[in-house]
């Protein structure tokens, strides 16, 4: 069964890119969300394997949402066009499954985090 | 000077006409130094009225309390035998207290401007005038009126006789002017005492005490209204009692004119004082000289035209008023200084303005020292300004790269992907493209440089302890970093995290070094940072350098940057910038 995925992003260019990619690559991308608050509403509806979540929201810190997240179903995946070394601490205390830059964003390399997690 | 012996003449010619007049017509109800007693509180008044005239010829208290010495004296006059000799002058005698309770309201400054005291004059005034005025309406003689007069005399101008009905008025007068407007004006002197300031209070308390005790004798007439007869001892005290009241009155308002030269003898001093004293004594040597602990000095910045005190920090002169009063102090026109000081001080213009003139010189450098100081204050002001809006500026362009640019690429990095996705594999055109998303990585990665050396967001972020992990993480040679972690304000941070990283660029371009050592502590205000390795040496912040531009940044902050390094032992860069908790 295909993995459905979550894309957090406030860049449109960005999130129509990435669906298009990761659909390629053979996951199912259920839903898209603009900023945090629209993200916490949408995971329990949408139900999805793994939130793609930009670190860097307009409304709230990808971090704070991922804690919002944790002890749910859905994995997290941060991306950011920063460095992860940029990212600071949060990033490692997280409980997300990885860190991917965004510019090397491919739908394997999401799978390999799952599949490592699982 | 004529017309001044002219009424000092009448004064003493109505004072001998009194005294005769008492002693010729009481006889056995009274005593020449009765007479004499209430004579010399009239002249006491007399004698302070005309000083005070003379000394102060815009100020209404003088001829105030020359009105209430003639009012006193031809007081006196009400005991003639003649009844419109009689008349007359009962019709005006208890006007003198009105007058001498006006006095007492208008010292220092001459006027009653408290709405309360300008209500209860008026409301002295009437019943001083109109009691007397109705009494004398239905007097016919056949009874006493115990408390005006020993004798029964008779009014000129009965109109209904009633002597039962004038016993009634005289009763009504007594208890509502000798008992009730006395306890009022007591209470209203009272209120005055702790309204004042304390200078105020120092000039106020003598006069108000003389006046309490005066009023005070009054009050207790009052009572006696509805004693059958009170005990002679008790009212030959109370008499001499209400005398030395009356007398110390005016005296004492003499003695407030007396302490105003007293004082101006102390502004000669001020000058031999001044003359080599630092700017900063000045305020203290003036408010020493005009009796002042709360005095101020404003000094004024023709410049800027504004005031500042003696650091160069900002003065708002208050409003004239009942806590504040404001004395501008010029030379040739142009302003030198205000003394913002106690209003009491406002009654002695001339006198705050000799200590004003003894200071000018003191003054004037204070002045200028001032000057000094508020440019001063103005230039570090600024060059923070400059250092934090240039903080600002480099966080909007790494915000500006990040959400713009970098986010384009990294879109066009992903479509290009897709795109090779959809192609058949090991043709040129995949090829191509794998080429095209190489570059544009690579192109990401370079803006993402140019980002973090604009400005750390890590550094807004999280602060200065990890964004110097981040740092140490990137620099290629090993980096002990001991940073304490807590927030400090955002000029503080980005300096200091751009110190240490242009001393670690340093150390990796020059230094040979093996290792580095990163410390930031914050002690006593100072954040204190140390760059150290174990390299070559031989580094100095050259003008131009990147550690030389470092320098000022960290001087704009009032800080300081030092580079010790000597041949063949390594470098510290130790920065100091002040960063309160």
């Amino acid at each position: 069964m295909d993995r459905t995925v979550l894309v957090v992003d406030d860049h449109a260019a960005f999130r129509a890119a990435a669906r298009r990619l990761l659909e390629l690559d053979g996951l199912r991308v259920v839903g898209e969300a603009a900023d945090g608050a629209t993200a916490i509403e949408l995971v329990p509806a949408l139900a999805p394997d793994i939130v793609l979540l930009d670190v860097g929201l307009p409304d709230v810190s990808g971090f704070d949402v991922a804690d919002r997240l944790a002890g749910g179903t859905a994995a997290v995946v941060f991306i950011s066009s920063r460095a992860p070394g940029d990212l600071g601490r949060r990033m490692r205390s997280s409980g997300a499954l990885g860190f991917i830059p965004k510019d090397e964003l491919t739908g394997e390399g999401v799978l390999r985090l799952w599949n490592a997690s699982a | 000077m004529t017309a001044l012996g002219a009424v000092v003449a009448a004064g003493l010619a109505l004072g001998v006409v009194a005294y005769r007049v008492q002693v010729d017509e009481l006889g056995r109800y009274t005593s020449p130094e009765n007479a004499m007693a209430i004579v010399a509180v009239a002249w006491a008044f007399l004698l302070a009225g005309l000083v005070a005239w003379r000394r102060r010829p815009g100020n209404r208290l003088g001829p105030l309390m020359t009105l209430a010495a003639f009012a006193l004296l031809l007081r006196q006059l009400r005991y003639s035998h003649d009844p419109w000799t009689f008349t007359s002058f009962f019709v005006l005698s208890e006007v003198s207290y009105a007058l001498v309770a006006h006095s007492v309201l208008a010292y220092p400054g001459g006027r009653v401007t408290d709405r309360l005291e300008r209500a209860f004059l008026a409301v002295g005034y009437t019943a001083t005038l109109a009691f007397p005025l109705a009494i004398l309406l239905v007097y016919d003689g056949s009874r006493q009126l115990r408390f005006f007069d020993p004798v029964a005399r008779e009014s000129a101008i009965v109109l209904v006789a009633d002597g039962d009905f004038a016993i009634a008025l005289q009763k009504a007068f007594v208890v509502l002017v000798w008992g009730v407007l006395a306890s009022i004006f007591i209470g209203l002197l009272v209120r005055r005492l702790v309204r004042a300031t304390p200078l105020g209070r120092r000039l106020l308390a003598p006069l108000l005490l003389a006046a309490v005790a005066v009023a005070l004798r009054a009050v207790f007439e009052g009572v006696f209204t509805f004693v059958e007869r009170p005990s002679i001892v008790l009212y030959t005290y109370l008499f001499w009692w209400q005398i030395v009241g009356f007398i110390a009155l005016p005296l004492t308002l003499l003695l407030g004119l007396l302490r105003a030269r007293l004082a101006r003898a102390g502004v000669g001093d001020l000058v031999l004082e001044l003359e080599n004293a630092p700017p900063r004594r000045v305020r203290e040597a003036l408010a020493r000289a005009l009796h002042d602990p709360t005095l101020e000095v404003a000094f004024w910045l023709s410049a800027e035209g504004r005031f500042v005190d003696a650091d160069g920090g900002p003065v708002t002169l208050p409003e004239d008023g009942a806590r504040r009063a404001v004395t501008r102090l010029d030379h040739d026109g142009v302003p030198v200084a205000a003394l913002l000081h106690d209003p009491a001080l406002a009654q002695e213009p001339r006198l705050v303005e000799a200590a004003g003139a003894a200071a000018r010189l003191a003054l004037e450098n204070a002045r200028l020292h001032a000057e000094t100081r508020a440019q001063l204050a103005t230039v570090k002001e600024s060059r923070a300004r400059i250092v934090a809006a240039a903080d600002d500026e480099r966080r909007r362009i790494e915000r500006d790269l990040h959400d713009g640019a970098q986010q384009r690429l990294v879109a066009l990095a992903l479509q290009l992907r897709s795109a090779q996705r959809e192609l058949h594999p090991d043709g040129d055109v995949e090829r191509l493209l794998d080429e095209s998303v190489r570059e544009l990585q690579a192109a990401v990665e370079e803006l993402r440089e140019l980002a973090r050396g604009v400005h750390p967001a890590i550094l807004t972020e999280e602060g200065l302890a990890s964004a110097l992990e981040s740092l140490a993480h990137r620099t290629p040679l090993e980096v002990d970093l001991d940073v304490a972690e807590e927030r400090l304000p955002p000029p503080v941070e980005a300096t200091a995290y751009f110190v240490v990283c242009e001393a670690l660029a340093n150390v990796v371009k020059h230094a040979h070094a093996t290792k580095a050592s990163v410390r930031a502590r914050r002690l006593n205000g100072l954040l204190r940072i140390e760059v150290a390795d174990d390299g070559v040496g031989g580094a100095h912040a050259e003008p131009g350098s990147g550690l030389s531009g470092l320098s000022d940044r960290v001087e704009a902050l009032g800080g300081r940057l030092i580079v010790v390094s000597g041949t063949g032992a390594g470098t510290r860069v130790v920065g100091e910038i002040p960063c309160a908790s």
